[in-house]
């Protein structure tokens, strides 16, 4: 079965003259445990698409369905409940909070899920490793580079285990190396976790070492490709 | 930080001017009960202050006391501790000198803290009011100079929170002498600025007013509800000006702490965007923030209070040395403004977060 279905998708801003069609009758599937780069033109409706799936927005009309449950329909605070539960967040601008550390932005959403202190300490810290970054737990976000916050980001939408990881222009603020090693951490994990990997981007460099492409154009499926990609090989001595 | 100087900045205003407040009010209100405790009998011309320069043969004390229902006639003249011609709120600085052996019943309306009152025939000693004693630094037993004459202190007063906290009490005849050296063109004899008059028991204050009115000449005689009158005009401006500071202080105060809490909360619209993003239910996040937005006016208020109090007292000991009190501190004056941080504080920052709380994630993670 799959883990994501949309059926009819739609998300219409507006009416009338200025009406936009930003998702227009959109229907996929994304299957459990792939690495899925989304991909179009400015205006394709990526981003929109990306809400849609990650029950930050409503749609207009058609369903999303989340483990076979609809959630096009619920109420803003069960919205809130399946993100919290199924749906782990990767930003652009990786909207960690500068006054924390590390380690406490990576605990944050296990706070809301209601998970005592000490797990929240312990399996924080194991994300946090994961993304190979527990020297720096105790370094404020300010203190991190580009880099560093992002896999501290990638840390914070896989500490409760979410079965979708969505992920909007992730290396948008990357230069190529910190790219690849993003990249790199993500097909890693994607791997070992088996965890769903839906890739909003820009980024030829994403959409190349993603399974499937799917480019979208004015709100609709333009193409979806398979692609068997392998796992990129960075230069360790030059990140960070 | 900078939120938590915002509402600091407006607490030390608001306690400032609360302290300033609170005493003029104190005075106005010190001056009332003093005065509208007895019949006020001065010169006619005069007025419940004096001030007028018109005295009255003391043989008057002796008229008045014949008036049936008086218990007793107290004459007295005051002579102002300062130099003459300054300005004070309320009460001013006085020495009173009066008949000991007649005003024994008045000033039973006062309690000894140290020392003891003054007996009839005793000279050169002196008994301080609460505010003056302290002004001046005095203990009983010690000595204090008034204008220039040396004093025994062999009494100090309780605080009446009243006008004679400012009076220094002297014997008729040093009060006399005093008054010759400030007045030294005024051929000054056995003459009274004011004479006090207690009733005896049962009798009306108001009816004797008017019955000594008829039977004494060229006297005025203020009864307590016409001092009450008098000083209820003369207070009106005060209420009027103690009014106005206490808005502006509200305003002052409760517009900073609105402005820096909102200002803080609304910068961290794109955090609430993120932590609803991650799975906070909106009762969370306001949950977050009224605790924070009210730890926050509380830190402000504790900080800004303490700075006002120490500014208080820091202007009091400058101003004390020119014997005025400018500021009073009272409990009001301390909790109101605390509560008052942490309350308007949880308010203003509570709004601001129901705002981006309700926001869409998608929305509030867009603005900056």
């Amino acid at each position: 079965m799959s883990l994501i279905e949309t059926k009819d998708l739609s998300k219409i801003y507006g009416a009338g003259e200025s009406e936009v069609r930003a998702v227009d009758g959109l229907s996929l599937e994304i299957d459990k445990g792939e690495f899925l780069a989304i991909t179009g033109p400015s205006g394709s409706g990526k981003s929109t698409l990306l809400n849609l799936l990650g029950c930050l927005d409503i749609p207009t009309s058609g369903n999303v369905y989340i483990d076979g449950a609809d959630t096009s329909r619920l109420s803003s605070a069960e919205l809130t409940r399946v993100r919290r539960e199924k749906v782990g967040f990767v930003f652009q601008e990786f909207n960690l909070l500068p006054v924390m550390t590390a380690l406490e932005n990576v605990k944050l959403p296990l706070h809301y899920l209601g998970v005592a202190s000490k797990e929240r300490e312990v399996r924080a810290s194991e994300s946090l490793a994961k993304v190979g970054l527990e020297r720096r737990a105790r370094n404020r976000a300010t203190e991190l580079s580009g880099g560093e916050k992002q896999r501290v980001a990638i840390a914070r939408a896989l500490v409760t285990n979410p079965a979708l990881v969505l992920a909007e222009e992730p290396t948008g603020e990357l230069d190529t190396t910190n790219t690849c090693r993003i990249i790199e951490i993500m097909r890693v994990l994607n791997g070992e976790l088996g965890q769903t990997f839906a890739i909003v981007t820009h980024d030829p460099m994403v959409a190349k070492y993603a399974m499937r492409v799917i480019s979208l154009r004015d709100g609709k499926v333009d193409t979806d490709e398979k692609q068997d990609a392998a796992v990129p090989a960075c230069d360790d001595n030059k990140t960070i | 930080m900078l939120t938590v100087l915002g509402i600091v900045v407006g607490i030390f205003a608001l306690t400032v001017l609360g302290g300033l407040s609170a005493r003029l009010n104190q005075q106005v209100k010190g001056a009332r009960d003093w005065f509208t405790s007895a019949i006020t009998v001065v010169p006619s011309g005069g007025s419940l202050f004096g001030g007028e320069g018109k005295y009255f043969e003391l043989s008057k004390a002796k008229e008045i006391e014949a008036v049936p229902g008086v218990k007793s006639a107290a004459a007295g003249i005051g002579v102002m501790v300062g130099d003459s011609g300054g300005f004070s709120f309320g009460a001013p600085d006085l020495i009173i000198g009066t008949d000991m052996s007649r005003s024994g019943d008045l000033l039973k309306k006062l309690a000894v803290g140290q020392g003891r009152i003054i007996q009839p025939g005793e000279r050169g000693k002196v008994v301080l009011g609460s505010n003056l004693a302290e002004k001046l630094n005095a203990k009983a037993g010690g000595k204090v100079d008034l204008k220039g004459v040396p004093f025994e202190v062999i009494g100090i007063y309780r605080p009446t929170l009243s006008a004679p906290d400012q009076f220094a009490f002297v014997s008729y005849e040093d009060a006399i002498n005093l008054f010759r050296k400030a007045n030294p063109f005024f051929q000054a004899r056995n003459i009274a600025g004011v004479i006090y008059v207690l009733p005896d028991p049962g009798v009306n204050a108001e009816t004797l007013s008017s019955r000594i009115a008829a039977a004494v000449g060229s006297v005025r005689v203020i009864s307590p509800a016409e001092a009450e009158k008098q000083i209820s005009q003369f207070s009106l401006i005060f209420n009027a000006i103690l009014l106005g500071i206490a808005l502006i202080a509200l305003i002052v105060g409760g517009l900073s702490i609105i402005n820096t809490m909102v200002m803080s909360v609304s910068e961290r619209t794109r955090e609430i965007g993120l932590k609803k993003a991650v799975g906070a239910e909106t009762r969370t996040i306001l949950g977050e923030y009224l605790l924070e937005s009210a730890m926050i006016g509380l830190l402000g208020g504790l900080v800004g209070t303490g700075a006002g109090i120490v500014i208080i007292a820091i202007l009091n000991q400058v101003t004390v040395a020119k014997q005025v009190t400018v500021f009073t501190v009272r409990p009001l004056v301390i909790i109101g403004p605390i509560i008052f941080a942490t309350i308007l504080g949880a308010l203003a920052g509570i709004l601001p977060a129901l705002r981006a709380a309700r926001l869409n994630p998608v929305e509030s993670l867009k603005e900056d």
